[in-house]
């Protein structure tokens, strides 16, 4: 196990406080939480791709960052007027 | 150990305890205007300290362009999310206010204040602080 799979894995921990705010905040507190979630993965993803030695696997992550764009507009386009 | 392992981890651990400080404040913080100031950090220092890292690490390779791209991407999504987000919060919070609001203006009478206690004042004059909505009050 490499620096960067230990920072992989601590960075995990990190999704714990965003999905206590997705249950128990009003439904923007959740977005908020849902778009730092993202965050989190995407940049675990980077950690991952290097700490395997996998220089593919970064598509992973730009593709993830991508749609974290785009679900988040989505959401965020939703929540004015129909949540 | 060599010097590019210290700078890897050097700039590991700080983008790593960027993100978990970012974090907490979204958990700790109340409201989802404060807990939306903590997205900046997390989408723009904890990424580029990250790419920086496999940027040393491998030098500017397949992996390292692509660590950079996401982090750029990273970066240039942030403000568009947060803004969309504060916007969604802002149009929500009107709308809840203002029904009450909607309903007083509807019916011809002025109101007594913009908040969720708004009540009409009968007698009063007719221009409200709501009657600029453009919402078939009197003037």
């Amino acid at each position: 196990m490499n620096a960067w799979l230990i920072a992989a894995t601590a960075l995990l921990f990190g999704l714990i406080p965003c999905a206590i705010v997705m249950l128990r905040g009003s439904p923007v507190e959740a977005l908020v939480g849902l778009q730092m979630a993202g965050v989190l993965e995407t940049v675990v993803l980077v950690l991952l791709a290097e700490g395997f030695h996998r220089p593919p696997f970064f598509d992973l992550a730009l593709v993830l960052a991508l749609l974290t764009l785009a679900g988040g507009l989505v959401f965020a386009r939703m929540m004015e007027r129909w949540v | 150990m060599s010097l590019v392992s210290i700078a890897v981890v050097v700039l590991l651990v700080f983008g790593v305890a960027v993100e978990l400080a970012c974090c907490l404040g979204v958990l700790v913080m109340d409201g989802a205007y404060n807990k939306l100031h903590f997205l900046g950090p997390a989408a723009i220092v904890g990424p580029l300290a990250i790419a920086a890292a496999v940027v040393v690490q491998e030098s500017f390779s397949q992996a390292g362009i692509k660590a950079l791209l996401t982090a750029g991407l990273l970066i240039v999504a942030s403000p568009v999310l947060s803004h969309a987000t504060a916007r969604a919060l802002y149009i929500r919070q009107r709308d809840h206010v203002e029904p009450e609001l909607v309903g007083h203006l509807r019916r011809g009478l002025p109101t007594s204040g913009t908040g969720p206690d708004a009540a009409p004042v009968v007698g009063a004059d007719m221009g409200g602080p709501g009657s600029d909505l453009g919402l078939g009050g009197r003037p």
